[in-house]
């Protein structure tokens, strides 16, 4: 079977980079290594809404980044859309969309529709497939009336579409999403949540594996979920999996969550 | 063949897609346009008044330019903002994009990473090209310059090379900044040395012997001579044959390498996990 997504004891260690003004660090101390993504073995199907949660630093941007090629692994290997992220570079950025939460990424002094061109034009759209997409991406988004405006100029609601937007601008079949609430007000992670439930994942059929700290909104999105803690998968499967594995009857997700990652 | 058409044309695309983006956002501060365009006049005013304190007594020194000081010096400040701004063009970018976090946005799309570097710088380009159209116009309009015997030819062919050149060193010294964020040797060092041995104010015979020697292995010396024989005595490619080899062998061989470098310092980042860091 081939995956979306397929990870084999995928890891990444860092290692700090060295202090320079202090000699004695320079020369003498060993440098630890810190284990962002430890062993990380994953599969995750075709049209899957999956969630990764986990404490802060737990590895979940580490995985992701390391997914979108942005940082390569230090062992294991994983398939993106059936293709190496070691040796087919390009023929996984094409099948992927990265979408986060930050608003940095975007050109502040020109409009929503400028930055959109020039993102679609170097994801290889022509200008007319550019023109057409962006209208049909932004009428999904719901923000076709306010593409004129500078970047600078629009709520976090409106950056967080227009991010969205982006990552769909390649049309990928996988989107990676690095809590795509976060700073929200509850109306407009309302309807980012609905848009990535019924219109990516239900109706268009893309993969989407989303980040997020709410619990409450992993339960609700989610296919399957994993808890990662400390560079590693604690556990991963349905919810009902997931509770299941406690042997506890009538527990909740934050019982889960607790569980796996307070020691 | 076909592939190769092909990925020209998807450069071309998407080249020209940076060189947009870069006007849209220059055209939104459109007073600093202004307020370095005056900037530029100041500068040319300066030296004019420069050339006529000193008079009649560099042009000992100028005889193989069979010229004065002033269109010499010109020809010199007008080009060495191309050189500067040539050479610390990319590495300027690079922090910028890093520091925006667009540089991570562009670096998900399918786009090759050489395509991305060589179009970025692209803009600036034109951009100092505009800025020394104008220094000459207004040296010829204003301040009787007098080029009308210019080559058009030789005068593009040097300047074609003399941006490739000098936006090799320029990608290098982006890979310093794209690994070690900060400090960027390259630039900083070769603009100063660029500008002091490279005869921008003054012929390099002037220079003692051992400077002289120097001043040899650095492409601006060759550029800047080439581009006033061009330019005030009209010569013509086959004149300046010798010149344009050496500015071509420079561009053979840095071009390349800058791209090789800038890729390993990519991984390099990719590996260190500070891809996106500042």
């Amino acid at each position: 079977m081939i995956y979306a997504i397929e990870t084999v004891n995928l890891t990444k260690e860092f290692i700090p980079s060295k202090n320079l003004i202090n000699l004695h660090s320079l020369f003498f101390q060993k440098r630890n290594s810190i284990l962002a993504v430890d062993n990380v073995n994953l599969q995750i199907g075709s049209g899957e809404l999956f969630g990764l949660v986990g404490p802060n630093g737990a590895g979940k941007t580490t995985l992701i980044k390391m997914l979108s090629c942005l940082i390569l692994p230090t062992r294991g290997t994983a398939k993106v859309a059936g293709y190496s992220i070691l040796e087919d570079e390009e023929k996984v950025e094409s099948s992927i969309g990265l979408i986060t939460s930050n608003e940095r990424g975007f050109y502040w002094r020109l409009t929503g529709r400028q930055n959109l061109h020039f993102f679609a034009t170097i994801y290889g759209l022509s200008p007319m497939q550019a023109k057409k997409k962006i209208k049909e991406l932004s009428i999904i988004l719901e923000i076709e009336d306010q593409l004129d405006k500078r970047f600078q100029e629009y709520s976090t609601g409106i950056k967080q579409r227009l991010s969205i937007v982006r990552g769909l601008l390649g049309d990928p079949p996988i989107l990676f999403m690095d809590e795509p609430t976060m700073s929200l007000d509850p109306i407009s992670s309302r309807s980012i949540k609905m848009i990535i439930k019924k219109k990516l994942v239900r109706e268009q059929g893309k993969t989407v594996i989303f980040i997020t700290q709410l619990l409450s909104e992993a339960d609700e999105l989610s296919d399957r979920l994993a808890i990662m803690d400390r560079g590693r998968i604690k556990v991963c499967g349905s919810l009902d999996v997931l509770k299941n594995s406690l042997g506890i009857p009538e527990v909740t997700i934050e019982d889960v969550f607790n569980y796996y990652t307070i020691d | 063949m076909i592939r190769f058409v092909k990925s020209i044309q998807s450069f071309t695309i998407k080249a020209g897609a940076f060189i947009k983006r870069d006007f849209l956002i220059e055209a939104s501060y459109s007073l600093a346009f202004i307020l370095e365009f005056f900037g530029v006049l100041a500068t040319i005013l300066t030296f004019y008044f420069i050339a006529k304190f000193i008079g009649k007594g560099a042009n000992l020194y100028l005889q193989d330019y069979g010229t004065e000081y002033f269109p010499f010096v010109l020809i010199g400040i007008a080009f060495k903002d191309y050189f500067t701004s040539a050479l610390e063009n990319y590495s300027k970018i690079i922090r910028i994009e890093q520091m925006t976090g667009t540089l991570e946005a562009m670096f998900v799309t399918p786009t090759k990473i050489s395509t991305i570097i060589l179009s970025m710088g692209l803009w600036n380009i034109i951009r100092t090209s505009v800025f020394i159209l104008v220094y000459l116009l207004i040296g010829i309009f204003f301040l009787g310059i007098d080029l009308t015997n210019m080559n058009f030819w030789a005068t593009s062919i040097i300047l074609i090379l003399t941006v490739v050149s000098f936006s090799s060193v320029s990608i290098i010294s982006a890979s310093f900044v794209m690994v070690f964020k900060r400090g960027d040797p390259i630039s900083f060092a070769t603009g100063k040395l660029f500008v002091f041995l490279g005869g921008v104010f003054f012929p390099i015979t002037i220079l003692p012997q051992g400077l002289q020697t120097i001043s040899h292995f650095l492409p601006i010396t060759y550029a800047l001579r080439a581009m006033r024989y061009a330019l005030l005595q009209g010569y013509s490619v086959k004149m300046l044959t010798s010149d344009i080899i050496v500015l071509l062998i420079f561009s053979l061989v840095l071009l390349p390498l800058s791209i090789f470098i800038f890729n390993y310092a990519v991984k390099k980042a990719k590996n260190d996990g500070t891809l996106t860091y500042y």
